[in-house]
């Protein structure tokens, strides 16, 4: 199938919200299972788009912007990995792969923007040095704008107008490498995993992990809810195994300083 | 409706502010980053979000206003979903008039310790979660995947406004709270979300090898008669630990993009996978 020129428009409506949320991190609908879905319903087929929303939302757990690295675009990697899988017939897994090359350009450009928007400060500190609310108020709308519409063209230029050198491209790809985007498609998690334990791995802590990889492998289930349960299990146990370990330094405290307060009055 | 009228009386006596306006203090909070840039990362938009506050606090006092405002536009980065306690919490100072220095100093003391909890609990604990779960229902076509995750984070959305009302009843007591728990907390969100994503590793990253090796007249299949008796999933661990090695050399995290696809596009091209 071709992307029409409304399913275009569409699209680049649904990037601009969504684009928007992926900047201000409010209703999360920036992640790729929900704009992987929105976007399989605009193209018609929202099955496609729920299993894309599934598989591309696994690649990026863990790809996160906290810890200080801005990640590949979630939005543009949704759209594109739903309208590659619709155009192209291609699995979704694949798609994934080919759809990165967009969400790094993307997030390129977001980069661009947080180092750039400084140059609004000067201007930002002088509003306020004056008191000047009404165009404090107005001036925060020229980054949301200029944020909100380069996702429109983006994704527009991406989905729509791409669409046919995409399609050679995947057309001309043998068969071997595609199945190798669809390999990295299903290793590319551990990315995302990787950079969370560089944030959160501590000595004491790898035998939760390790918990958890042993649970997981050896029970099958479908999703990690089991595993989680489990993890909260432990947590709660040291919750309060660490609450009554702090009152109790803090009473060997106050007992430490009462006994020394009583020596110095006695001294007194 | 007795106990409203006194929740109302309590309110009017302290505060200048309805329930209404605290409540949309944790809605504006969304606007953090508006205006994000690396050099003052959220200050702009923290700004923006308290300015209606306060203009009503220094509705005659313009030098006031101005004083908060410049304050304010000083760095500030934290996590935004925590956000709304820190706001309730200096509006109720900015409202009693503590000092200026007072006010700056107790902010920037509170929102560094306040994004590392922040982070853990909803980066590192909530998204791996929430986003496992929904995505493995919707993997197999099944809407209520979506449906699932976009409802968890409207409550945590709307969590917002609890949590502004939290921070400003609170006021200065909360400061107390925070510093409390916060190890507490980390520590515990740390074990929760390191046990999921171990799960996440086994569930989630797909290797095994296809390749066959012949020894003599039997051939042997490396992933079922070798690594799996060793432990299945092996290959995605040590993957994932190979990765976080590269992270510690302080490799840049686009390169392990690249790595992981040079890989499986040459293990595809060879045949092992």
């Amino acid at each position: 199938m071709d992307v029409t020129l409304t399913q275009g428009v569409l699209i680049a409506l649904w990037a601009m919200i969504s684009g928007l949320d992926c900047w201000l991190q409010a209703f999360f609908i920036f992640r790729p299972i929900i704009v992987c879905t929105v976007t399989g319903l605009i193209l018609g087929d929202l099955q496609l788009g729920v299993i894309a929303g599934g598989l591309t939302e696994l690649a990026f757990a863990g790809l996160t912007p906290a810890g200080g690295t801005q990640p590949p675009n979630t939005v543009l990697c949704g759209i594109m990995t739903v309208v590659i899988a619709a155009t192209n017939k291609t699995a979704p897994a694949t798609a994934i792969g080919l759809s990165l090359p967009f969400a790094m350009l993307m997030q390129y450009i977001l980069l661009f923007f947080y180092s750039s928007f400084s140059l609004f400060l000067p201007k930002f500190d002088e509003y306020a040095a004056e008191g000047n609310t009404r165009a404090f108020k107005r001036l925060n709308f020229v980054p949301l704008t200029i944020v909100t519409l380069s996702f429109g063209i983006m994704a527009f230029l991406s989905a729509y107008a791409a669409q046919a050198p995409m399609k050679m491209l995947v057309n001309s790809m043998p068969h071997w490498l595609t199945h190798g985007f669809e390999l990295a498609g299903g290793i590319l998690p551990a990315v995302g995993f990787a950079m969370l334990l560089k944030v959160m791995l501590k000595g004491q802590y790898f035998a939760y992990l390790l918990l958890g990889f042993v649970m997981a492998s050896m029970i099958p289930f479908s999703n990690v809810l089991p595993v989680a349960l489990v993890g909260a299990v432990f947590a709660m146990i040291e919750f309060y195994r660490s609450r009554d370990q702090i009152k109790l330094e803090k009473q060997v405290k106050e007992v430490e300083n009462q006994s020394q307060g009583g020596g110095m009055n006695d001294g007194i | 409706m007795a106990s409203d009228d006194k929740d109302h009386e309590k309110n009017h006596k302290k505060s200048i502010f309805t329930n209404h306006e605290i409540s949309m203090l944790g809605i504006r909070s969304n606007l953090v980053q508006a205006s994000f840039s690396y050099e003052r990362m959220h200050a702009p938009g923290w700004t923006w979000a308290q300015l209606p506050y306060w203009q009503k606090i220094y509705k005659d006092d313009p030098d006031g206003l101005k004083a908060v405002m410049t304050d304010n536009m000083e760095f500030i980065n934290s996590s935004p979903p925590l956000y709304p306690i820190l706001m309730g919490l200096l509006l109720t100072m900015e409202e009693g008039h503590v000092d200026r220095t007072t006010i700056k100093g107790l902010k920037n003391a509170l929102f560094g310790p306040m994004a590392g909890i922040g982070d853990a609990i909803f980066w590192f604990t909530i998204m791996p979660i929430v986003g496992g779960i929904s995505a493995s229902i919707a993997k197999n076509g099944n809407v209520f995947g979506p449906i699932l995750f976009f409802l968890v984070y409207l409550f945590l959305f709307w969590s917002r406004i609890p949590l502004a009302h939290l921070g400003y009843n609170l006021g200065t007591r909360a400061i107390d709270v925070i510093q409390e728990n916060s190890r507490i907390i980390s520590h515990v969100a740390s074990i929760l979300g390191l046990t999921v994503i171990g799960g996440l590793i086994a569930s989630y990253v797909k290797m095994s090898l296809t390749i066959k090796v012949g020894a003599g007249n039997t051939v042997i299949n490396l992933q079922k008669q070798l690594l799996d008796k060793i432990f299945p999933n092996i290959l995605p661990f040590a993957f994932v630990f190979l990765l976080y090695w590269l992270l510690k050399k302080n490799v840049n995290p686009i390169w392990l993009i690249v790595v992981t696809f040079v890989l499986a596009i040459v293990m595809a091209a060879i045949g092992w996978m």
